[in-house]
């Protein structure tokens, strides 16, 4: 029998404090990895979500809420930029392409970013991947929208399916622009960044969703019969069912007819953008022309590099990350303790234990091994299962979080640095282990064959 | 087998010798029945036996061995090898089963180990053997400790001395615990087991009545000069 096996069984009859032990242990160690993970996939989804755009422009504003509201779609930018003042910096000598952006609209709670041809042409995420198609093509006219993988998934939208989308941002809208149905023509590939979970338009639908015809027909128009009876009220609201209901079957029949359009003008006569996203033939042009932005007089305007300003917004989230993972550290380390209370408290009632081994052969060092290999083997036990339930946790929760955080995480191996927190746990438990087993060794050396309990 | 000569040994802080012995001789295969009343240093002296503690003068010959020669080490090896000991509360591990508890003795001698290897036994196969030649059938040898009667649990505790074929086995008043039938019962399957492994027995009691089944009665109080 191995000393080992002799743990092992030792631990097995004191199963109930020891389970608690290896339980705490197994929740920290899960706990710790998946804070790990998550940190991990935030970073990399983040630093992933924009790249090969040299510069960001828009109205004058912090540089990160510059970011956050262009590229993130977080929170409103307060102001446009003129398309003057955009048509005149697309001018500037060095410029390689220029991608407007036009948000404030959202569908079913997804943000709807009006742009034109180029943002298909130029956008770059990730390691400067460009945009692919999973489905369908990008728009060529004003009633056609590009949706993102997510929406699709979520909304369970197809290639040819017409959609209104909705006047401000939020899941609630009150205006709807029932006016301007828009046709699927492209369902994105997913690329784990807030593309996924946007409607790309054509600078024109805005326009159109926003300009006086529909302001007009909006006012007159059947929604407003809601302020007329009740009786009224009933009829449009049977009528639009059937109405939808209609609409679903010339979307089965008529799927691919729809995308046989005309190309027609994307950008229309816009009065203001919300930002525009820059790259430069040379990057030398990248500060001199942002120089000429920050002190553009016309109008007053922020031009960002995308890269330093995610740098600066990751490193200000690096602190709670970091805190984040010290408090997980710290979980560890009180179960660690917990397992050093339960080993020593326990220590007191197995000085027989420990006198019988000594009175057949066993060493002191024996002793001491068996009671640092139990701690070994609490410790390894409560990271497997941790690890367990680390993987059970991502199952779980991988859905959540992508829904609710945009951070999609992948069901890998342990990382080397995950591995190496479960070695830096494995060797502090050993550590922690010594301490009990160093008391046993003496205990054994003075109690020698007799038992002093 | 057991020499001692002009042993003196005092615990630590005491100002007065617990044991002094000037001589005691014990011979190979020999059954000796140490008495002595409560206090008289009986556990003492079977710890500086067992080399556990040492003597502070004199010294302990076991089988032609100085113990005071030996560090710690040497001497918790010699012990493992050589020693097999039955305790008054029998001492078993209450998490292994009987037949673990036996197997035990030799887990931490390899001299014991290699003693089966040529007897051509495995560790389980030999305690299976003496669990039984003691007379618990292999129901019992599998079940829990704690389920066996008092007599079944010296007896594995006797088996667990024997493993290996130590030389010589000290019994600390094992029967205190067991009626005078299955006294008189447990010390003849003792006497049986040590013919058949040759084994010395030193056997210490208080009871002075068990003294004509062995071979040669020492009194403990005579002895020791620090009690007299």
């Amino acid at each position: 029998m191995t000393l080992i096996n002799l743990a092992f069984k030792s631990i097995i009859n004191r199963k109930a404090s020891v389970l608690l032990t290896l339980f705490t242990i197994a929740i920290s160690v899960m706990l710790l990895l998946s804070i790990e993970r998550v940190r991990q996939e935030a970073k990399q989804s983040f630093s992933n979500t924009i790249s090969g755009t040299d510069l960001i422009v828009g109205a004058r504003t912090g540089d990160i809420q510059l970011l956050l509201s262009s590229v993130f779609r977080i929170g409103h930018a307060n102001n446009g930029l003129s398309w003057q003042s955009y048509e005149y910096i697309k001018a500037q000598k060095g410029v390689a392409w220029t991608i407007p952006i036009s948000l404030g609209d959202s569908h079913k709670g997804f943000s709807v970013l009006g742009s034109d041809d180029n943002y298909f042409k130029h956008y770059r995420y990730g390691s400067k991947q460009t945009l692919q198609f999973e489905h369908g093509r990008p728009y060529h006219n004003a009633q056609e929208v590009v949706i993102g993988s997510e929406v699709a998934k979520q909304l369970h939208y197809y290639l040819g399916q017409e959609i209104v989308v909705a006047h401000g941002m939020g899941n609630t809208s009150f205006h709807h622009h029932n006016d301007n149905p828009l046709v699927i023509v492209g369902i994105l590939e997913p690329t784990g960044t807030p593309v996924d979970k946007t409607l790309h338009v054509p600078l024109k639908a805005i326009e159109l969703m926003h300009g006086p015809k529909h302001s007009t027909e909006h006012t007159t128009g059947r929604k407003d019969s809601s302020e007329g009876h009740d009786h009224d009220h009933d009829h449009d609201h049977d009528h639009d069912h059937d109405h939808d209901h209609d609409h679903d079957h010339d979307h089965q029949s008529h799927n691919y007819e729809n995308l046989n359009s005309q190309p027609g003008d994307l950008i229309g006569q816009p009065k203001q953008i919300t930002a525009f996203l820059m790259g430069f033939d040379s990057p030398f042009y990248t500060l001199q022309i942002r120089r000429n932005i920050n002190i553009y007089k016309p109008e007053a305007l922020s031009a960002i590099m995308p890269g330093v300003t995610l740098r600066e917004l990751w490193s200000m989230l690096d602190i709670v990350e970091k805190i984040l993972l010290l408090f997980s550290g710290v979980v560890v380390l009180i179960s660690l303790l917990g397992m050093l209370t339960t080993l020593l408290s326990s220590l007191n009632q197995r000085r027989r234990e420990l006198a019988i081994l000594r009175s057949v052969g066993a060493r002191p060092r024996h002793i001491f091994a068996l009671m640092t290999s139990e701690a070994v083997l609490i410790t390894a036990l409560g990271c497997m299962l941790g690890v367990a339930l680390f993987y059970f946790l991502i199952v779980v929760g991988k859905g959540v979080l992508q829904a609710q955080f945009g951070i999609s995480i992948t069901i890998s191996m342990l990382s080397s640095y995950e591995l190496l927190l479960l070695g830096v746990i494995m060797v502090s438990g050993t550590i922690i282990g010594a301490i009990p087993a160093i008391r046993a060794y003496f205990y054994s050396l003075n109690d020698g064959m007799s038992i002093k309990v | 087998m057991i020499q001692i000569s002009d042993l003196t040994f005092s615990w630590p802080g005491q100002s007065n010798p617990t044991l002094q012995i000037k001589d005691l001789q014990i011979k190979t295969g020999e059954r000796l029945f140490l008495h002595g009343p409560s206090g008289s240093g009986k556990s003492t002296l079977l710890s500086l036996l067992a080399g556990i503690q040492c003597a502070q003068q004199g010294n302990i010959k076991i089988l032609n061995e100085d113990l005071s020669a030996l560090n710690d080490a040497k001497r918790d090896k010699f012990r493992a090898d050589h020693i097999g000991t039955i305790f008054q509360n029998f001492n078993l591990l209450p998490y292994l089963s009987p037949i673990d508890n036996v197997v035990l003795g030799c887990n931490f001698s390899k001299r014991r180990q290699a003693n089966l290897k040529t007897e051509g036994a495995t560790a389980t196969s030999q305690a299976t053997r003496l669990l039984d030649e003691l007379g618990l059938d292999e129901n019992t040898q599998h079940r829990a400790v704690n389920e066996l009667s008092i007599g079944q649990q010296q007896r594995v505790a006797a088996a667990r001395a024997f493993i290996g074929r130590p030389e010589l086995i000290i019994a600390d008043e094992p029967t205190s615990a067991l009626d005078a039938d299955n006294r008189d019962i447990f010390i003849r399957q003792l006497f049986e087991q040590a013919q058949q492994y040759q084994a010395t027995i030193l056997f210490v009691s208080h009871d002075a009545s068990l003294a004509p089944l062995f071979d040669r009665k020492v009194s403990l109080a005579d002895i020791n000069g620090a009690s007299l």
